[in-house]
């Protein structure tokens, strides 16, 4: 009740000012001239009685203030004024408005960019209801031979299904799987997921038409169902909405379609799921992701302490040991974005580097616009505005250029995002359709803008309102600068610093950059054509039926015209996956640990692929099916197994426990190969003949290597061709070695690229910011350089005194930065290759850079201060 | 010694401003008057504490004000309690009166 009237009162002195301001001056005047008739009446003449009312009671004016301030509409007011007023001089002084905001659009823009991808990845929840209660449950360890996946082993998780007591749902799914999808249109290889009858009720989702899996599909023979995305139903139904009870086809197989998820629904990045029923397979383990639903009333670390019960009690399998189970609670998010986050927080943290930097520049520009404003802060404080009044004025001001800067920041998003996103390493970078700018994004600039404003315009503000009244209008405002020096030195010294450890970062990344294109990979890529064939096991059901298709197709490639080499492998050097095994060697220890690789190769690989022979003889067409077994090993086997010894004519085999025709004879030896990626160490490696080779494992994945004289895409579109004629069912999967080497790179390509981009940014910034300073200086200091030179200083001692001045402050930036510098980028440990954080080489040489770069910013000034004549500069003075 | 408002307990000043009225409607340099002679000249108010006040109280409801002629025929703006204002002054007497008596006993025993 109160509070309406209050606030009805204070809109009314706000919109009827004039009526409310009048009343209140006559009823003050009354009240003064009553207690001066008082005073008079006791025989005081009319002039002292004024006078002593004024100081018994309090000045007319200064009363009403008092009155004004005291209500909370005043605060509207004078921040109404302020803005009017702070808006009036931003216009006043269109250059420095325009620079101070387009520094900081770059600053808050690029904050804004990495923030909208930020939020899009790692911040917005998944789309699932409650995702927050969603978890994997991991017992597998970090650090094994392939790269770590968080998963339960098959028997791990049927016990586990049957004792938790904290989730709701569990459930087991597949990620990574890929199938051939033919018949309607192209064929085309997508993402699948097999999952348990339970996935889609852990993740709180039912299908938009049809139906999800029932308990029990997923057995043999009861298996033959789907549930497809709302993607493939817009693109390979054509939204048809009599869609269920059809067929589509993968990898062979004719499955019905039972449902369609809703759009968005895509976990764990899928197209197609297929039912899976767990079971206890004597000769494999499977191991897989497992996401559970946490009941409410449950915190992950009451999940966390019953997972680890339940490891603990599990019975140990022959040669299990308890370290190789790591029990972890995890949020599911991370299965998508662990791997991305470290370097999306690098990128963060480099952004806001390069805020700081335009900070400290905008900083300057207001504490030398503060210097020519000292007077008006002066003139304001002896009116009676208090310094408080003043300081918020100055804020008001800062916070509006930052405001400016934010929304042209905005701008240059929208623009930067899709820029980002188009040079992320394709498939790098998980839920890249969550990234947009949105609410939270514009909320996250808004809020940073405000802060920017604040945290720039502090120092000048408290500057420019400091120093008492007299002094600032005594003087004429030019010789006060000497106090601010302190401070533009300080910003200029940091922003220096700041600058420099960006560099360095920048400098690591492309030195790891370049020293990882320049690694030999043990093959050479150029002009080199690979095609991958999956044969589906329905059509292709025994080694031989693969042979054959193998032999055919190679036989044909190797016609096409340009063809120098052509050859096949299963596991194509960097495509991205790998088998690895054990084996025997004859009258010797296999060292512990010790695994390889086991490519099953035709003739003529070595050649198409550029593998150098060493020792030896590759295969032939004669090491077929009925010739005694033979193997070509890489170096690092022949040094592992038989050091210094020949190792031709030396004996392996794969068999566990081989008879006696089970073992291969090593014809040759060649080079190592990076098989899984330039920047990972090469993997040891036995070859075989995939003629000599009868497990299906091993031939149905098969990929043809070419060398040609032809520009490589050229040759990849006949072999095309050649795969349509053997198998029409086929997708498409054509790359050319050298496009396989810049995947493996993209990554570190992108991640250089973008920090150089900041770090670039972050030296202009402080290249124009060390340039204005000194032009500043230089300006100021007319008068002083002009009395010099009248008394006979050369203009060599005036520019040496300046730049004196300017090295002193890029050596203690440069100092200060390389202290930074050390501890800062221990950071990128992680995505350096082969260059220590603490690269010497490098600091010195983005140092030397900055130094150079900074150093030329301030010679422009310094050489105008030369030109300096001094009669004009005494002349200045008056 | 309290020569000042601002030394005045907060709210204390309300509370007199709404005592003074109780009686009748007055202006403010009335008003300012009968609080020093009934303190004995211990107040001495200036306009401002003094109008930032009526504002206050004004806004709260404790108090209206209408223009009217005074004695010496000069327009003054009047002030009186309402009934809002009279409630909320016997309250804060009775208030007022627990206070001192319980800071007086203890005052006492000690």
């Amino acid at each position: 009740m109160s509070l309406l009237r209050n606030i009805a009162s204070g809109l009314r002195s706000l919109f009827r000012k004039e009526d409310v301001e009048g009343q209140l001056d006559e009823e003050l005047r009354g009240f003064l001239d009553m207690a001066a008739e008082e005073k008079m009446k006791r025989g005081m003449s009319r002039k002292d009685a004024l006078r002593a009312v004024r100081l018994e009671r309090g000045n007319l004016e200064v009363t009403k203030e008092e009155v004004r301030s005291a209500r909370w509409e005043s605060l509207v007011e004078t921040c109404w004024q302020d803005l009017r007023f702070g808006l009036r001089m931003l216009l006043k002084h269109p250059g420095f408005t325009a620079l101070t905001v387009i520094t900081l659009a770059l600053g808050i823009g690029a904050n804004t960019a990495v923030f909208t991808v930020v939020n899009g990845v790692l911040l917005r929840p998944m789309p699932f209801p409650q995702a927050d209660r969603l978890f994997l449950v991991s017992l597998t360890p970090r650090g094994g031979p392939f790269e770590w996946q968080p998963g339960v082993s098959d028997r791990d998780y049927l016990a586990f299904r049957d004792q938790n007591q904290l989730f709701a749902n569990v459930a087991s799914f597949t990620t990574g799987t890929k199938a051939n999808l033919t018949g309607a249109g192209d064929p085309v290889q997508i993402p699948v997921a097999y999952v348990t009858a339970e996935f889609f009720a852990t993740l709180r989702t039912n299908a938009e038409i049809g139906r999800t899996f029932l308990t029990g599909e997923g057995e043999p023979g009861n298996d033959n169902f789907v549930v497809i995305s709302k993607v493939l139903w817009r693109g390979r139904f054509g939204s048809d909405s009599e869609v269920l009870g059809k067929t589509i086809r993968l990898d062979g197989v004719s499955r019905t379609v039972i449902g369609v998820m809703p759009p968005g629904f895509e976990f764990p990045g899928v197209m197609v799921w297929m039912p899976l029923t767990i079971r206890i397979d004597q000769h494999n383990s499977f191991t897989r992701p497992v996401v559970g639903r946490l009941k409410t009333d449950f915190s992950p670390q009451q999940a966390q302490a019953e997972l680890e019960t339940f490891a603990e009690r599990l019975p140990l399998v022959p040669g299990e040991s308890k370290r190789d189970r790591m029990p972890q609670i995890i949020p599911l998010k991370d299965l998508l974005v662990a791997n991305i986050r470290p370097s999306l927080l690098v990128f963060a943290g480099a952004v806001a580097f390069v805020l700081l930097i335009a900070c400290a520049n905008v900083a300057n520009l207001f504490l030398a616009r503060g210097t020519s404003r000292k007077q008006e802060m002066a003139v304001r404080r002896t009116l009676g505005a208090n310094r408080r009044r003043l300081v918020r004025q100055l804020l008001t001001e800062s916070t509006l250029v930052s405001l400016a800067g934010g929304a042209t920041g905005i701008l240059l998003a929208f623009w930067s995002v899709p820029v980002l996103t188009a040079l992320a390493p394709a498939g790098k970078v998980p839920r890249m359709e969550m990234i947009r700018i949105d609410g939270w994004v514009l909320a996250f600039t808004f809020c940073l803008s405000v802060f920017t404003g604040i945290l720039f315009g502090l120092a000048p503000a408290f500057q420019a309102t400091r120093s008492g009244a007299r002094e600032s209008l005594d003087q004429t405002g030019r010789r006060i600068t000497v106090s601010h020096e302190g401070i533009r030195g300080a910003l200029t010294i940091s922003e220096i610093a700041v600058a420099l450890t960006l560099l360095t970062g920048a400098g690591l990344m492309l030195k790891s950059f370049l020293r990882l294109r320049a690694v030999n990979p043990g093959f050479s890529p150029h002009s080199v054509m690979t095609m991958t064939v999956d044969l589906p096991d329905s059509s292709y059901r025994t080694a031989l039926q693969m042979q054959t298709f193998h032999t055919q197709t190679l036989a044909e490639i190797s016609r096409l015209p340009g063809v120098l080499r052509a050859g096949a492998v299963d596991w194509v050097p960097l495509g991205g996956e790998l088998a690895k095994g054990t084996f025997q060697v004859e009258g010797g220890q296999r060292p512990r640990g010790f695994m390889v690789d086991k490519p099953c190769i035709s003739p003529g690989y070595f050649r198409a692929m550029g593998i150098q022979l060493v020792r030896g003889r590759e295969f032939t067409e004669r090491d077929n099916a009925t010739a005694p077994g033979v193997v070509v090993v890489s170096q690092s086997v022949a040094r592992t197994l038989w050091p210094g010894k020949d190792p031709l004519g030396k004996r392996i085999s794969m068999e566990d426990e081989p008879k006696p025709e089970d073992w291969l004879t090593v014809v040759g030896v060649v080079d190592d190969v990076k098989q899984q990626g330039l920047a990972k160490n090469s993997d040891a490696a036995i070859y075989q003949p995939y003629l000599q080779v009868s497990s299906p494992f091993f031939l149905s994945h098969m990929t043809f290597v070419v060398r040609t004289a032809l520009p490589p895409e050229t040759v990849g579109a006949e072999m095309n061709g050649i795969l349509r004629n053997v198998d029409k069912n086929q997708p498409i999967a054509i790359a050319s070695m050298d496009s396989l080497v810049a995947a493996t790179t993209a990554e570190s390509r992108f991640q250089t690229r973008l920090l150089t981009t900041f770090a670039l940014i972050a030296l202009a910034l402080t290249i124009v910011g060390t340039y204005g300073v000194l032009a500043y200086s230089v300006a100021q200091r007319t008068q002083e350089i002009g009395v010099r030179m009248a008394l006979g200083a050369r203009s060599a001692d005036v520019l040496q005194m300046l730049l004196k001045k300017a090295l002193v402050l890029i050596s203690a930036g440069i100092v200060l930065g390389g202290a930074g510098a050390f501890t800062v980028t221990r950071v990128l440990t992680g995505f350096l290759f082969e260059v220590k954080p603490s690269d010497l080489p490098t600091l010195a040489a983005v140092a030397l850079i900055l130094a150079l770069a900074t150093l030329v910013a301030c010679y422009v000034p310094a050489r105008r201060a030369m030109r300096v004549d001094p009669i004009v500069a005494l002349r200045y003075e008056e | 010694m309290a020569d000042k408002p601002s030394d005045l307990v907060q709210g204390t000043l309300d509370m007199l401003i709404l005592k003074t009225l109780a009686l009748e409607s007055m202006h403010g340099y009335g008003i300012a008057v009968r609080l020093e002679q009934m303190s004995k000249g211990v107040f001495r108010l200036n306009a401002g504490s003094l109008f930032v006040a009526f504002q206050r109280l004004q806004r709260d409801g404790l108090i209206r004000s209408e223009w009217k002629a005074t004695e010496n025929s000069r327009r003054a703006k009047y002030y009186a309690l309402t009934d809002h204002g009279r409630k909320r002054l016997n309250r804060e007497t009775r208030e007022w009166g627990r206070q001192v008596t319980a800071i007086a006993r203890i005052l006492e025993t000690s």
